[in-house]
């Protein structure tokens, strides 16, 4: 099974079957647009056609592992443009999803930070400015993340002071016990499954 | 016209300058706003880390639902992520029966029903096609007077379906700036995203992009960067300091909202309603030359 980047027979399987819109990759041609418009290609280690690629050759670990997937930012260029009418943003998102459900996404990063901003919409249906990126940056433990904290204080000085902050917590919504048999809900009957 | 407004997390905080002008703004143009009763988060662009698809689209059907039930008006939202978000529910609730069944099995929980009987609208949208150019001009009674403004654009503000504007050529943007009498100047960059929600934790990453953004504004002459996004607001206006550190450059480039700059060419307080104090590089200077005073 999964060794060293080995072959790994059904791994697109499983992609399509268990990763939201993973199914849609088997539409795919290999036109590469979505690699050419995507912002952040210099960044990514596999832009978006080449993860597609690695999927169907069964390259579990080097798709799972990939940066790409941690990277994107949402900005649509890719669905937009291919020519398969494929939504690649949100198999990426269904990607990191399901590499965070398996506890392979490390707990740092953009999918923790996603991860955060989850929980506290499940709380209390809003996400409060201020406490999130506290949260967050005391993911990678105490020490790092107070000064992780501290390092972006200028910023939120300057945003308090042009009357940018909201001083008062964020409280939770009205519905919020109806809002979360609702989420519970979709968490059991959605295809990304539990996390 | 009514409307509801979904200002969402950001227009609270961060984002407080675009809803302290676009009120005024949209007052004088015959538009009135109604909050959509106990909103939720719409999930922004970054809630898959802790959610399955099905489950940010409950978040965006629940507002939804919440309008229909209470006055039916099309929602506006000022910002670009809660446009895409719940515009991409609205548009696949309306499309795929099967979809919309399992949501309302879910709303039902909450005794919510999702009926696909509105629109889900971008700000920019409504100023242009509803409020519409002339009716712009004839509020403006300070002109801009060819102020040299980048109309910056971003991903999601037209992304990816185009309801009201090109995805690749988009001109709202620049029509509604040269209605008060900006001069908005061409500027290739004015897609690029910004970075979004990944600031925080990709910063390294995402500094690039904001200073190419930056660059092809100033290298076209802008004096100034109008946004229509609070996440793009934010990441042009406050990180500024950190690409200056990180490429030793020195941009110091006023970045407002759309609707401030209405509401200075509506003749609006440059404080209390045009809200040019929140701005963190001060464009005051810049604004009061354009407009004499
Ligand atoms: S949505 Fe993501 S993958 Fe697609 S082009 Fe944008 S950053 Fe790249
Ligand atoms: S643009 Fe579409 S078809 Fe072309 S490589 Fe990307 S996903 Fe495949
Ligand atoms: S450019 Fe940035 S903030 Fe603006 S819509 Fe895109 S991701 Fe959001």
């Amino acid at each position: 099974m999964a060794g060293n980047g080995n072959y790994d027979p059904s791994f697109a399987k499983e992609v399509f079957e268990n990763v939201d819109s993973g199914e849609e990759i088997k539409m795919c041609m290999q036109c590469g647009i979505c690699a050419g418009s995507c912002p952040l290609r210099h960044e990514m280690d596999y832009p978006p056609r080449q993860i597609f690629t690695l999927i169907r050759a069964g390259r579990r670990d080097e798709v799972m592992n990939s940066r790409a997937i941690k990277l994107c930012t949402s900005c649509y260029r890719c669905k937009v443009r291919c020519p398969r009418g494929i939504p690649v943003i949100d198999v990426m998102h269904g990607l990191a999803h399901y590499g965070i459900k398996k506890g392979i996404i490390p707990r740092k990063g953009t999918a923790a930070f996603g991860g955060e901003f989850w929980k506290m919409i499940y709380n209390i249906g809003r996400i409060d400015e201020k406490t999130l990126p506290l949260k967050y940056n005391l993911l990678e433990g105490l020490v790092p993340g107070i000064k992780s904290t501290l390092e972006m204080a200028p910023m939120g000085i300057q945003m308090f002071l042009h009357h940018r902050m909201k001083l008062l917590p964020e409280r939770k919504i009205k519905g919020i016990k109806d809002l979360k048999k609702m989420l519970d809900k979709a968490k059991e009957m959605g295809k990304g499954g539990a996390s | 016209m009514k409307y509801f407004l979904y200002g969402g997390c950001s227009l609270e905080a961060g984002g407080k300058n675009y809803m302290v002008s676009l009120e005024p703004v949209c007052k004088a143009l015959g538009m009135e706003l109604e909050e959509i009763e106990d909103w939720n988060c719409c999930g922004a662009s970054i809630s898959y880390a802790g959610a399955n698809e099905l489950s940010i689209m409950t978040l965006n059907a629940r507002n939804i639902a919440i309008a229909e039930s209470t006055g039916g008006y099309d929602i506006v939202a000022p910002c670009s992520s809660c446009y895409i978000q719940l515009l991409k529910t609205n548009h696949e609730l309306k499309e795929d029966e099967e979809l919309r069944n399992k949501i309302n099995v879910i709303l039902k929980e909450g005794n919510l029903n999702f009926k696909g009987s509105l629109n889900v609208r971008h700000l920019m949208d409504v100023l242009y096609n509803d409020a519409g150019i002339d009716k712009i001009k004839s509020k403006t009674v300070k002109s801009l007077n060819g102020l040299k403004v980048a109309g910056y654009v971003g991903c999601q503000t037209v992304r990816p379906y185009g309801e009201y504007d090109s995805v690749e050529r988009p001109k709202v943007h620049d029509q509604l700036l040269k209605a008060i009498g900006a001069d908005p100047v061409p500027f290739p960059k004015k897609m690029q995203c910004c970075g979004s929600g990944i600031f925080l934790t990709e910063l390294d990453r995402c500094l690039g992009l904001v200073k190419e953004i930056l660059e092809d504004a100033i290298a076209n002459g802008a004096q100034i960067i109008s946004t229509v996004c609070p996440m793009c607001a934010l990441n042009l206006e406050m990180y500024q300091d950190k690409v200056n550190a990180k490429f030793g450059t020195s941009f110091n480039m006023p970045v407002v909202y759309l609707t401030q700059l209405m509401a200075v060419a509506f003749g609006m307080d440059l404080k209390s309603e045009a809200a040019l104090d929140y701005c963190v590089i001060p464009p005051e200077g810049i604004i009061k030359a354009a407009i004499g005073g």
